[in-house]
Parts: C-alpha cells; sequence; structure tokens
C-alpha cells in the first residue's frame, strides 16, 4: 500500500485555496541561532515531512508556527492572513493545531471527558461528523472511555492525543514526531489517523519525525533542516540520497 | 537639601531592610520552588527572640540579635523539614502550608507574648544632627548592619562553594542533582538562611518601628513588591528593587505625607507591570 | 478527587440545598446562639465562594477581602443616601467590585500565578490605605456608622430574623452565580488548571475565561460585603482586614476545594467549631493554621472529597470481588 501515491500533487489547493506559509522566519533566544530565514508553504490536503538531526530546530519551527513562540525575523500566512504574532490559541482557533512530541492530554480524567473537551474547545467550526468512533476503535481505545488518561499505556496516550486534535476540525496539523514512543507495530497507526484526517477534512499535515520508514511511507515531499538551515527539499528518494542530506546525519542514528 | 540627603539615608537604610528580607524570600523561591508565606513571621520571632534575651533574661543588646538570628534560623530549619520538604516546587501547597504555619507562629506569640505591642527598645537613641542634617542613630546601626549582612550572603551565595551549588538547584534541579549536589541535605539549609535573614531584621529594626504579632503581616506585602520588581528568584534583582522601594517609600512619607507613599508605590508597581511584565530587572517573560 | 463532572454537578446541587435551612433558621427559631451562627456561615459561605470560583482555575485570590471592601462599602454608601431596595442594593454590591476587576484582572491575570497572587494579596492593603485616605466617602477610621437596613418593596428589613434572611439569602445568590459560571466554563476552568498548554493548544484563550472568573469571584466576595455590612448596619476597615482571606481559605481547603459542598461543609464546621471554642477565639487562627497544614498533608481533598475518594475505593473494590476477572474466565475456558 503506497500512501505516497494517494498525497494528492505537492502543491494542490483546494477550493478555498489557503495554504500555510512560512516566510522567511528566522528564530534566536539571546545569542542563540535557532534557525535562519526559512521559507516554505504547506497546501491544504498536502504532506508535508520534516526531517534533520537533533538540535536541529525543528521542534522549535513548529513552536514558532503554532503561534506558542513568536519568530525573531519573518512571518506566518495563513492564506492572506498574517497570523505571526497571534496567541497560540487563536492560531488554534483558525484551524492550525499542532499535536505534542511527549504524551499530552489531560492527564487525571477519562478518554472521554478528553475528548469532550476537544470537541468543545474549537466548537466555532461545525460540520459532518468526524468519525472519530472509528478511530477509537482501531486505536483500541473504545474500550477505556472512563479511564483516567494517565492510565493508558504510552502509545495509546499519543493515539489519544491525535484524536483530540481532530476533534478541533483543524485544516492544518502539525504534527511533532508522532511516533516518538510508539512500539514498532504501532507506528501504522499514524498512517491510518492521517489517513482518516485528510479524508474527512482534508487537512494539510506537517510531520516533524525521526522514523525514516515512516517519512518515506507517508510523505511525498520533505525538507531537511540542519543546524538551522533549510538543506533540502523534494520527495524522499530524491533528497535521502544526496550526499549533504547524508553527511548531515552521519553520527545520528535515523531510527 | 539636608531634608533631601538625611530622607536618602533613611530610605537607603529602609531599602537595606527590605533587601534582606526579599533576598531572603527570593532565595527560597527560586531554589526550592517555596512561597514562603511565613516569612513575616520569621521577622517578629526575631523580635520577639531578641526582645526576650534583652528584656527579660538581661542580655546585651547585639548578643541578643546574633543568637536570635540563629535561634528564628533553627525554627525555620525545622519547619522546612517538618513541614514544607515533601512540597518542594509545588507553589500552591507551600503557599497553604507557610500560610498555615504563619497563622500558628503569630498565634503563639500572641500567647506568649499578649496582643499588645511590647516595650522593645533600641539601646542607642538620639541622632546625628549637623548643619540642618538629621539622621538617627538607629537608622545608621541598621544600615550598617544590614549592608554587612547583604554582603556575606553575596558573598556566600556567588563565592562559596555551597552559594555555587544552590544557585546550580535554582537553575535546574536535575541536573544539579545528576551532578550530585545533595538537594535534600541543601534545602533545610537554605531555607534556614533566608528566616534567618528575616529574623536578623526583625531584631534589629522591630525595636525601632514596633514589635506586635501583627508586624509581620506588612512585610510580607513588602517582599512581594520588592520581587515582582526585580524579578522573583533574582537575588541582584531583589537588592536593587529593595533599594529603590525604600527610596520611594522614604521620599514619598516625607513629601507626600501619610501612607500615600504605599499607594504611589501601588500604582507606580502596577504601571511598571504594564510596560514591563517581566520586572524592572527580571528577564523571564511572563506570559499567562 | 478525579474530576468527573456528572457527579461534581451532583455535588455542587447538594452544597446549595444545604445552604437552604440558612435562610429557614430565622423564621423558624429565635434561639440567639442560632442565629448568630446563620449568619456567620452565610457570610463565610458568600466569601469562600469567591475563594472556590478562582481555585477552580488553580489560583489562589487573595482578593476577597478587597472585593467584600468595595461591595460592602458600595451598599454602605448607597443605602445611607437613601436607595435601600433589596434588589438594588445586590446589584451594586455585585456590580462594583466587578467592575474594579475587570481592569485589574486585564493587567495582573497575565502574569503568572504567582504574580497574580501577589497582587492581589497587595490590593487589599492599598485598599484599606484608600478608605483611610478618604474620609468623605468612606468615613476613612470611623468608617459609615448606622447603615439603613434593606427593604423589600418598601418595607424595612429591620427585625433581626429579617437581618439575618437577607444575608442567608446573598450567600444563596451568591452560591447559584458560582454554581452556574463554574458549570457554564467547568471544562474551560478545569482544563487551565488541570494543563495550560494543551487548553491553549485546543484554542482556549487563558486570559478570557480567568477574567470571566475574576470577575465572578470580585462580584460574589462583593455580595458578602454586603451581607457583612447589612448585617452589622456598619461599614467599617476592620470588618475588611486583609487576614480574614485566611479563615476563608481554610474554609475551602478543608470542605474540598473540588465542589460548592466542600464550601458549605468547610464554613459550617469551621465556623461552628470556632463558636463552640469562643473562649479561645484568638486561638482560631492557629487552629486554622494546624487544620490547613493537616489538610494539605494527610487529606489533600479536604473532608468532602476524601469521602468522595472513599467512595470510589469501596466501590471499586466490590466490583473487582463480584465480578470475575478475566483472567479467571480464561481459565474456565481453558
Amino acid at each position: 500500500m503506497n500512501s505516497v501515491d494517494r498525497a494528492g500533487p505537492a502543491s494542490a489547493k483546494n477550493a478555498s485555496g489557503d495554504a500555510l506559509r512560512v516566510d522567511g522566519i528566522a528564530k534566536r533566544f539571546g545569542g542563540l541561532r535557532v534557525f535562519d530565514p526559512i521559507s516554505f508553504e504547506l497546501a491544504e490536503d498536502e504532506i508535508l515531512g520534516v526531517i534533520g538531526p537533533n538540535g536541529a530546530g525543528k521542534t522549535t519551527l513548529i513552536n514558532v508556527m503554532c503561534g506558542m513562540i513568536e519568530p525573531s525575523a519573518g512571518r506566518v500566512h495563513l492564506g492572506q492572513r498574517n497570523i505571526t504574532g497571534l496567541p497560540f490559541h487563536s492560531v488554534s482557533q483558525l484551524g492550525v493545531v499542532r499535536s505534542f512530541q511527549q504524551t499530552n492530554t489531560f492527564s487525571k480524567v477519562s478518554v472521554e471527558e478528553n475528548l469532550f473537551r476537544a470537541k468543545r474547545f474549537c466548537s466555532k467550526r461545525s460540520g459532518p461528523d468526524l468519525g472519530l468512533d472509528d478511530l477509537l476503535h482501531d486505536f483500541e481505545l473504545a474500550g477505556h472511555l472512563d479511564e483516567p488518561s494517565d492510565k493508558l499505556p504510552y502509545g495509546l496516550q499519543k493515539m489519544l492525543g491525535l484524536i483530540m486534535v481532530l476533534a478541533t476540525r483543524p485544516r492544518f496539523i502539525l504534527m511533532d514526531e508522532p511516533a516518538a514512543g510508539l512500539e514498532r507495530r504501532e507506528r501504522i497507526r499514524v498512517d491510518r489517523f492521517i489517513e482518516h484526517a485528510r479524508k474527512v477534512l482534508r487537512c494539510g499535515i506537517l510531520i516533524v519525525e525521526h522514523d525514516m520508514d515512516l517519512v518515506k511511507r507517508l510523505c511525498p515531499t520533505i525538507v531537511v533542516l540542519e543546524s538551522g538551515r533549510l538543506l533540502a527539499k523534494g520527495p524522499p528518494a530524491e533528497v535521502l540520497a544526496r550526499p549533504d542530506v547524508i553527511n548531515a546525519y552521519l553520527g545520528d542514528s535515523a531510527d | 537639601m539636608e531634608t533631601i540627603v538625611s530622607t536618602g539615608v533613611i530610605g537607603i537604610s529602609i531599602g537595606a531592610q527590605y533587601a534582606l528580607i526579599s533576598i531572603g524570600f527570593t532565595l527560597i523561591f527560586g531554589i526550592m520552588g517555596v512561597v514562603n508565606f511565613a516569612h513575616g513571621a520569621f521577622y517578629i520571632i526575631g523580635g520577639y527572640f531578641a526582645y526576650t534575651l534583652t528584656s527579660l533574661l538581661g542580655a546585651p543588646f547585639i548578643f541578643a540579635v546574633v543568637l536570635a538570628t540563629f535561634l528564628t534560623a533553627l525554627v525555620g530549619y525545622f519547619v522546612e523539614i517538618i513541614v514544607v520538604e515533601k512540597y518542594v516546587s509545588d507553589h500552591m501547597a507551600t503557599m497553604l502550608l507557610t500560610l498555615g504555619v504563619y497563622q500558628i507562629m503569630v498565634t503563639g506569640a500572641t500567647l506568649a507574648y499578649g496582643a499588645e505591642p511590647v516595650d522593645f527598645r533600641f539601646p542607642i537613641s538620639g541622632a546625628l544632627r549637623w548643619h540642618g542634617y538629621f539622621v538617627p542613630y538607629s537608622t545608621l546601626v541598621v544600615l550598617v548592619v544590614c549592608a554587612v549582612a547583604i554582603v556575606s550572603i553575596y558573598y556566600l551565595v556567588f563565592m562559596t562553594r555551597y552559594g555555587i551549588a544552590l544557585r546550580a538547584m535554582a537553575d535546574d534541579g536535575a541536573v544539579a542533582r545528576a551532578q550530585g549536589i545533595p538537594a535534600a541535605r541543601m534545602f533545610p539549609m537554605a531555607f534556614a538562611i533566608a528566616t534567618g535573614l528575616a529574623g536578623l531584621t526583625g531584631a534589629i529594626v522591630t525595636p525601632i518601628l514596633v514589635l506586635e504579632p501583627q508586624g509581620g503581616e506588612a512585610i510580607l506585602g513588602k517582599a512581594f513588591i520588592v520581587v515582582i520588581l526585580g524579578g522573583l528568584g533574582s537575588v541582584t534583582g531583589a537588592t536593587a528593587s529593595a533599594f529603590i522601594v525604600g527610596l520611594i517609600e522614604a521620599y514619598s512619607s516625607v513629601y507626600l505625607g501619610g501612607s500615600k507613599g504605599a499607594l504611589a508605590l501601588f500604582v507606580l508597581v502596577v504601571l511598571i507591570l504594564l510596560v514591563r511584565p517581566q520586572g524592572l530587572i527580571g528577564s523571564s517573560a511572563r506570559k499567562a | 478527587m478525579v474530576s468527573d463532572r456528572r457527579r461534581d454537578f451532583k455535588l455542587d446541587l447538594w452544597g446549595i440545598v444545604l445552604l437552604v435551612p440558612l435562610l429557614i433558621s430565622p423564621f423558624v427559631t429565635k434561639d440567639v446562639l442560632i442565629s448568630s451562627l446563620t449568619y456567620q456561615i452565610s457570610i463565610g459561605v458568600a466569601a469562600t465562594m469567591g475563594i472556590y470560583v478562582m481555585l477552580r482555575m488553580g489560583l489562589l485570590s487573595f482578593s476577597v477581602p478587597s472585593f467584600m471592601t468595595i461591595g460592602g462599602y458600595a451598599a454602605a454608601i448607597s443605602a445611607t443616601a437613601g436607595w435601600t431596595d433589596i434588589f438594588f442594593l445586590t446589584a451594586i454590591s455585585f456590580v462594583a467590585p466587578a467592575l474594579v476587576a475587570a481592569p485589574l484582572g486585564a493587567i495582573v491575570l497575565r502574569l503568572k500565578g504567582i504574580y497574580f497572587i501577589f497582587i492581589t494579596f497587595i490590593f487589599n492593603e492599598i485598599l484599606q490605605i484608600l478608605l483611610f485616605e478618604t474620609p468623605d466617602l468612606t468615613g476613612g477610621a470611623n468608617g459609615i456608622p448606622g447603615v439603613p437596613p434593606a427593604t423589600l418593596f418598601g418595607h424595612e428589613l429591620a427585625a433581626q430574623p429579617q437581618l439575618v434572611a437577607v444575608t442567608a439569602a446573598l450567600a444563596i445568590v451568591a452560591a447559584l452565580i458560582t454554581f452556574v459560571v463554574t458549570h457554564r466554563f467547568r471544562a474551560e476552568f478545569t482544563s487551565i488548571e488541570e494543563n495550560e498548554t494543551l487548553a491553549e493548544s485546543l484554542g482556549v484563550a487563558l486570559w478570557k475565561y480567568r477574567t470571566i472568573g475574576f470577575i465572578a469571584s470580585a462580584g460574589v466576595s462583593g455580595l458578602a460585603g454586603f451581607a457583612l455590612v447589612n448585617m452589622l448596619s456598619t461599614a467599617h476597615p476592620s470588618l475588611f482586614a486583609s487576614w480574614s482571606v485566611n479563615s476563608y481559605i481554610a474554609y475551602a481547603f478543608v470542605g474540598g476545594r473540588g465542589t460548592l459542598l466542600g464550601v458549605a461543609v468547610g464554613s459550617a464546621l469551621l465556623i461552628a467549631v470556632t463558636n463552640y471554642f469562643s473562649a479561645f477565639a484568638n486561638l482560631s487562627a492557629g487552629l486554622f493554621g494546624v487544620l490547613l497544614i493537616v489538610v494539605m498533608m494527610l487529606a489533600p481533598s479536604g473532608i468532602v472529597g476524601s469521602f468522595v475518594k472513599l467512595a470510589d475505593y469501596i466501590r471499586s473494590r466490590s466490583v473487582t470481588r463480584s465480578a470475575p476477572s478475566i483472567k479467571e474466565k480464561q481459565n474456565e475456558f481453558g
């Protein structure tokens, strides 16, 4: 099953035509330069992978794109709208929602309560049924609805986090290492999630990942971030064969 | 002109007192994540210990002050071990626990000494008068003592191995522990030092002002103002803003009269927070 | 105590139901002690509601006495000026502090929780100073004596049972407002308390809900202030001293900070205890201190929360004992 084929043309835009675009964004913390001006675009219904050695600035990139921190330079656009500097919650309300690398749920309350809240908080947008029950079933969460979420195994907590993101009806999902901490056999669930999200909402998806198999499976286009620079962009087969990309990873185990 | 200078000296003296109190408060927060709502109580029991030693046991004042400081630190040590230790880093829990400790200590003081102020006097009276300048001797003594204490604390925190370890704990507790710094042994000592400072301030200042069980309430409020301005957790920030607050207080009580000084200070703090939420000196932004 | 919205809803309702006897008691008995307990508990409950609302978001607000001051003085000044209608007084004692809370919250709620707490603490000192510095408006150090009682459709509610009933009614109004606000925004408030970052990532505007809670807290505290002023027919700075907040905090935490029932139980219990040991009135602060420490260290969910935990534990034990485990079933069928 080649998910890459199903991804569609890389820069296709759907009827609303809005893309999530970063335009020359850079970030420094005091004297520490995290990344230099970077530009790229994520269209609706597109999947873009972001890879790179540790410390390359990938998580900071997501933090900037979703509004958790402000860029030191450059702008983030959602369609025509400049969303740079908007508070984190506003960016989520506009439909750009992130997931977290570590498990992040409302730990003391039940799975059902977690989902209830996620649906409620971004209820501005309504629409057809999201089919969350199917996902709950596929990810073996359906039998645990009344359990406190911190009692679930790590993998299930992560999948719950992803379903909560979907419950907010995002237009773009920024996934921060969705496979991190998942066992090998659980990682296919990420594929399933992305397939489902694109089917019901035609989300644009950005995946920061270390699991190269997953990246090759799911992303028709990837960008490589190394020492804060955008090193390469293109289809995985091509990019991963480049000598400068291979060099960037020497000494870094790519799973 | 003379009034300005005299008031300035008084302001610096007040600032030194606030610095001692606030450094202790901010140290405990920075290192242990403990919000010590009982800090004002340690201030007054320092005073009560000194009072007991001088007025009831006839000890010389200096000796009484030194011993009162140690006794207060001892109380602080045990409070930390018994009550606070397990809740380090939990702001809300330590707030409530120290609030409880505060009430117990104040009630204890009321039971032992009565609710009315006691007759505790500063041994040196009179003032330095020279060409229109007027500075009470007691103010000068307090200024000198506090300055010495501040310098000692700076030496301890910035120069000694112990102090460096404390600051490592404040910066990154997990890493510090991983390096072998024994957090559990250091916290009670740190708490003792901080409360000892409050006790020292109480021992020398309450004979000038007043010694009564409610005397600690206002202290906490001052500490809050100082650390808000200086940035919570910063020793240098607390020191600098303590002197600023002391000077503002002295000048506004002389030139504005009455309690308008406190009002002016509050308005100032709110304005500063509007413009610079990280305080005058603090560096970490405080986004809600 | 694990948060469970259906169970908490029921417990909150029970908390309000428990307040109804306060309203009835002045009409069935003239006993002086009961009358005194009733109005003390009513005022305590109303004030503790102010603490409770902010606790739902994980914030400890020391501003309750400040807003009691504003509400109490607003009512006193209005009544003395001739506007004694009880509905008007109730409204103004709610609205006046709410109007102050809005801009204050805008400044202060953007700061980290701990700075919020510090500022609310200092705010009360400032208000006390303001009271003394504005004698023309507030009577300064003398306060406002001889405040006329509230009137209902023109009838003065001046008799002792009526005064007590008004106080109890205000407590119930405060509880109802708290109930509505904390349930309407329950998901947002508890999410902010449990995991701010996650709440924000799902679209919750922290600042907006904190402000709503702060305004509600201010309003119900104002009602408590009005209740106090009406009961004593006086407004005086000493009624709103900073340290009074320690009692309200104790009521909330000892009773159980998770539900309105906890507030009701904590207030009733601790006020009854202080009255019982009235000979040792000056020790009550120390006693509350001890209780606070004991509760925080041994039973952080308070009385009501601990009972709920116990009930959960008993229920889970009986379920595991009666239902065969999966393993047992597997063994049965090989």
